[in-house]
């Protein structure tokens, strides 16, 4: 049977260097293209007719709209609505990664690490950015919940630097494993509908198509818990112990 | 309607977030505890033991208030 994580390997289609650093050409960076231009196509068509009744597209990009507005007014609060357009955009990215990645023959780029751990890496750099920004030496009372006791400090320090630094881990870990393992369940599903006689092989073929529905939903699940975790994390530094989203 | 209020999507969202918070502070925590080991102090394996601690209490904690944020803005909500 085939290796079910055959289909994760990325070989060099073009080779390119740029003053010694390789950048050559391979499946996920053309597919990374092609998400981009779909979007960002998508999008500017439906943006495009600006009727008072909205066209398909339209009312779809805004029910996007509304959805992402929705969860910065929940978890940040008014101030983060400048943040929106980098949210959307990791948002509508992450998605359509996922989503088309779904397609037999095309790469999931969300599958690697190496993709995912520059978006957690980027939020999380980009949240300390905003919270000394925003608060000064005071955003290192982020360290210090709330209400504790002096002599609890030097238990509740190294736990919150801790539970500081899972953040970036538990994000790409997050949406890479639920991706790796989706596309490797339906590999192996699908190894197997190849090598059963029929009589059994329909089996798993009917467990993957299910999968392949379930996998649809992830897909919308992931992008989803992402964005809600970056506007979360950016919230956390915005309103240092407050509860402002929560008065909303 | 903002769908992020659909309780099904908001709901499974919060479901799978609690599982990686677990793991994610408990490797952070081995993690630092063995880089202090090995760089630092050259202190045995107490560094990972201690830094293993404090991961699982980290972890615990995140997903503790992963959790508290379900009850706020429902009806059962307690601080």
């Amino acid at each position: 049977m085939e290796n079910p994580l055959h289909p994760f390997e990325l070989h060099p289609i073009w080779h390119l260097s740029l003053f010694g650093l390789d950048i050559s050409l391979n499946k996920a960076v053309i597919m990374m293209w092609v998400v981009i231009a779909l979007a960002a196509g998508l999008l500017i068509m439906a943006a495009s007719s600006r009727r008072f009744v909205p066209t398909k597209l339209q009312s779809l990009a805004e029910i996007l709209v509304e959805f992402i507005r929705g969860i910065i007014l929940d978890t940040i609060g008014k101030e983060g609505m400048r943040f929106f357009p980098f949210v959307a955009t990791l948002f509508v990215f992450i998605l359509f990664c996922n989503l088309l990645g779904l397609i037999p023959g095309s790469y999931t780029v969300t599958s690697q690490i190496v993709v995912t751990a520059a978006f957690a890496l980027f939020v999380y750099t980009m949240s300390l950015v905003v919270g000394f920004l925003f608060h000064g030496v005071k955003f290192l009372g982020i360290l210090i919940p709330p209400g504790t006791p002096a002599w609890l400090l030097p238990l509740m320090m190294p736990v919150e630097l801790i539970s500081q630094l899972a953040r970036p881990l538990s994000l790409a870990v997050r949406l890479f494993a639920n991706m790796t393992a989706g596309h490797t369940v339906l590999a192996v599903l699908f190894g197997m509908v190849l090598s059963l006689p029929l009589v059994i092989g329909w089996l798993p073929f009917a467990f993957s198509v299910a999968i392949n529905g379930l996998e649809v939903i992830i897909a919308f699940i992931q992008a989803y818990i992402f964005t809600i975790l970056t506007c979360v994390y950016l919230g956390d530094a915005i309103n240092l112990h407050g509860h402002e989203a929560q008065a909303h | 309607m903002p769908p992020s209020r659909d309780p099904f999507m908001a709901g499974l969202g919060q479901a799978v977030r609690i599982g990686t918070e677990l793991l994610a502070a408990l490797i952070v925590g081995g993690g630092l505890g063995w880089l202090a080991d090995t760089y630092l102090f050259a202190s045995g394996p107490w560094g990972v033991v201690a830094g293993l601690i404090l991961g699982a209490i980290a972890g615990v904690l995140n997903a503790y208030r992963a959790a508290q944020r379900w009850t706020d803005g429902g009806s059962g909500a307690e601080s």
